[in-house]
């Protein structure tokens, strides 16, 4: 009975180290690199090289920080970060804006006003969900040419506008749905119009689902590379272009600091968002997940 | 600042253009079948039937012209030469048969399907199971899930760094390299060592998409129903039992999600490999080796149309199974 008794601690024991130590093995993989890049990014260049790449900066300095912000280069322009941050806000916000707002009356049209075809149109935006973008990015590169947005900014919002209406259809249709059709019938009764019952009951009703569509645009938008990348160059660039053009300048030694401060600029608007609304991130990703 | 404002006009054109749309449209309609007077009943009918199309109008147009049309327009630039003009039938599909680089790319698209998803999701639940069992789990949890609000991008360039070389008697600056010296061994660069480095890409992904997996897993875990764990447990059940015999058949659908989610995913992988390698030393992918055919150099269109082609042909049964999944889910 003892022995027993003494077996099942020890298995109870060998347990908890194994969850502890697959747990601290997968922090380091996961935590490892997060951290050298925070630390990195706040040492002087001289401490990097000096071989002390791992602990904390003996002291902190954020001039990596303003060199990749303001006069890091890019080519033969010396501008830092700041301009194609710029331009991912410019492009970032009207997408967003535009894509939750379209993709609000799309859920609204294709839940409370049933129409013959409407599970074609459905399917149709499913579709758009999936399709690897590669199979559209030469014709699309066209379209913007003759709409003569090509390499520019707008072009991009167009672009992320119309791909982001899928997402945003399926977030607003799915919750939509959980609205009883009641409702919107007797408001209708009541002679209120298409906008009225719009804005008056499913805009109020929806205000949880519009955070997780506008969070699940800004981090798809912001960090998209596949298109900044194929249709802009030079001036014009997104953040997630520029970042890894001044990472792959190859002239002189390499800013290890810099290069990491840079990422950390680049990643800093998602990461807040994430730090600041990441429970309603998560619910993108699960309202996402039914989708692929 | 003049492209600034301009491109501040055109998207407050834009805008105002797709509000114009919808106020305008809205109200021509209700002019036309006016919802009072003798005829109200039909009008409503009338107007309900247009109505819907006013709204979801515009959309379909965008996705026919942004979407339907691209499909069949890379379709046929496929079966044309390097510039669009000439008809070519099959022969770029015949030349990408032969061609070595597009093997390969195949080959390691093929390895990270059959790696990426099932570590990414292996590590989620992991990390979900064990996370939600200890004190300070939720503080592990959202460490584990920052990766994803990263771009790609970011992350190539912080594992770029991680696995950063420089010569034998240096200072090693890049994390597994000082890790490996510190064991005694000679630095190694790690990016061009053949078919290893796909692997030491494969890990960036994983890391991005764990927390993905790790989430969704955990509220699956956390839905099924206390009964069947408590049952499992009065009749004997030890952990490890509970765990894959219990909680793992329950959440098989879950499961299945998170797995075609991620191999979408990597199925179309870019950004990584772009920042990483470039394709080179043995690491191509399909994705790039398109991005190489279509904007690099002498540009193909036929050749990178049929990559992008192959790409969606691999695509496409997980798409459908998604879609019909997702469709039986919600209509039901």
């Amino acid at each position: 009975m003892v022995t027993e008794h003494g077996s099942a601690a020890r298995a109870r024991r060998i347990g908890r180290l194994v969850i502890y130590g697959s747990l601290i093995a997968l922090a380091a993989f996961y935590l490892m690199p997060l951290w050298v890049m925070i630390t990195t990014s706040l040492k002087s260049l001289d401490e990097i090289y000096g071989g002390s790449f791992i602990g904390l900066p003996r002291s902190v300095t954020f001039e990596a920080w303003s060199k990749a912000w303001s006069q890091a280069c890019i080519g033969t322009s010396c501008t830092g970060l700041k301009p194609y941050f710029v331009n991912s806000l410019m492009m970032v916000i009207p997408a967003v804006l535009l894509s939750t707002g379209i993709g609000a009356l799309n859920g609204y049209v294709l839940t409370k006003w049933r129409f013959k075809g409407s599970n074609l149109v459905f399917g149709l935006i499913l579709f758009g969900c999936f399709l690897p973008f590669q199979a559209v990015l030469l014709p699309m590169a066209q379209v913007l040419g003759k709409l003569r947005l090509s390499g520019t900014i707008p072009g991009l919002v167009l672009v992320h506008t119309v791909y982001g209406i899928c997402f945003t259809t399926l977030f607003f249709r799915n919750y939509f749905v959980t609205i009883p059709d009641e409702l919107t019938r007797a408001a209708q009764i009541d002679g209120a119009g298409f906008f009225r019952i719009f804005f008056s009951i499913m805009v109020p009703a929806a205000l949880p689902i519009m955070v997780v569509s506008c969070i699940w645009q800004f981090t798809q938008i912001w960090n998209d590379f596949l298109f900044g990348v194929s249709f802009t160059a030079g001036d014009s660039s997104p953040i997630t272009v520029a970042l890894n053009n001044i990472v792959n300048v190859t002239m002189g030694r390499k800013q290890y600091n810099v290069d990491m401060a840079a990422a950390m600029i680049a990643a800093l608007p998602t990461l807040v968002v994430y730090v600041v609304a990441g429970r309603y991130f998560v619910r993108g990703l699960t309202a996402g997940a039914v989708k692929g | 600042m003049e492209q600034l404002s301009y491109a501040a006009g055109t998207i407050v054109t834009g805008v105002f253009g797709c509000v114009a749309w919808f106020w305008g449209s809205n109200l021509i309609l209700d002019w036309i079948w006016p919802s009072r007077g003798a005829h109200a009943g039909t009008n409503i009918l009338r107007a309900n039937m247009v109505r819907p199309w006013l709204f979801i109008g515009p959309a379909i147009l965008f996705l026919a012209v942004y979407l339907v049309y691209p499909v069949f327009d890379s379709i046929w630039r496929s079966l044309h030469d390097a510039g669009g003009r000439a008809w070519v039938g099959l022969d770029n599909y015949r030349w990408l048969a032969g061609d070595a680089k597009f093997r390969e790319s195949i080959l390691n698209n093929l390895l990270w399907l059959l790696v990426v998803p099932a570590a990414a999701t292996f590590f989620g639940l992991l990390a979900a199971q064990v996370t939600d069992r200890i004190r300070w789990g939720n503080i592990a949890k959202s460490f584990i899930f920052m990766p994803m609000a990263i771009s790609f991008v970011g992350a190539g360039v912080i594992w770029k760094f991680v696995y950063d070389y420089r010569g034998e008697g240096q200072e090693q600056i890049g994390l597994l390299n000082a890790i490996w010296t510190a064991f005694g061994h000679p630095p190694e660069t790690w990016l061009t060592i053949p078919f290893g480095n796909n692997f030491f890409l494969m890990a960036v992904l994983i890391w991005i998409q764990t927390g993905f997996a790790m989430v969704i897993l955990s509220a699956a875990l956390r839905g099924i129903p206390e009964e069947t764990i408590e049952a499992a447990i009065l009749d004997g059940a030890n952990p490890w039992q509970l765990f894959f015999r219990i909680k793992v058949p329950q959440i098989w659908g879950t499961i299945a999600v998170v797995w075609t989610t991620i191999t979408i995913t990597v199925l179309k992988i870019f950004d990584i490999v772009f920042v990483m390698t470039n394709g080179q030393w043995g690491t191509q992918v399909l994705a790039n080796l398109m991005y190489d055919w279509m904007f690099r150099g002498a540009p193909d269109y036929g050749r990178g149309s049929a990559i992008a082609l192959v790409i969606m042909a691999l695509v496409t049964p997980i798409m459908v199974w998604n879609i019909r999944n997702a469709r039986r889910e919600m209509m039901g």
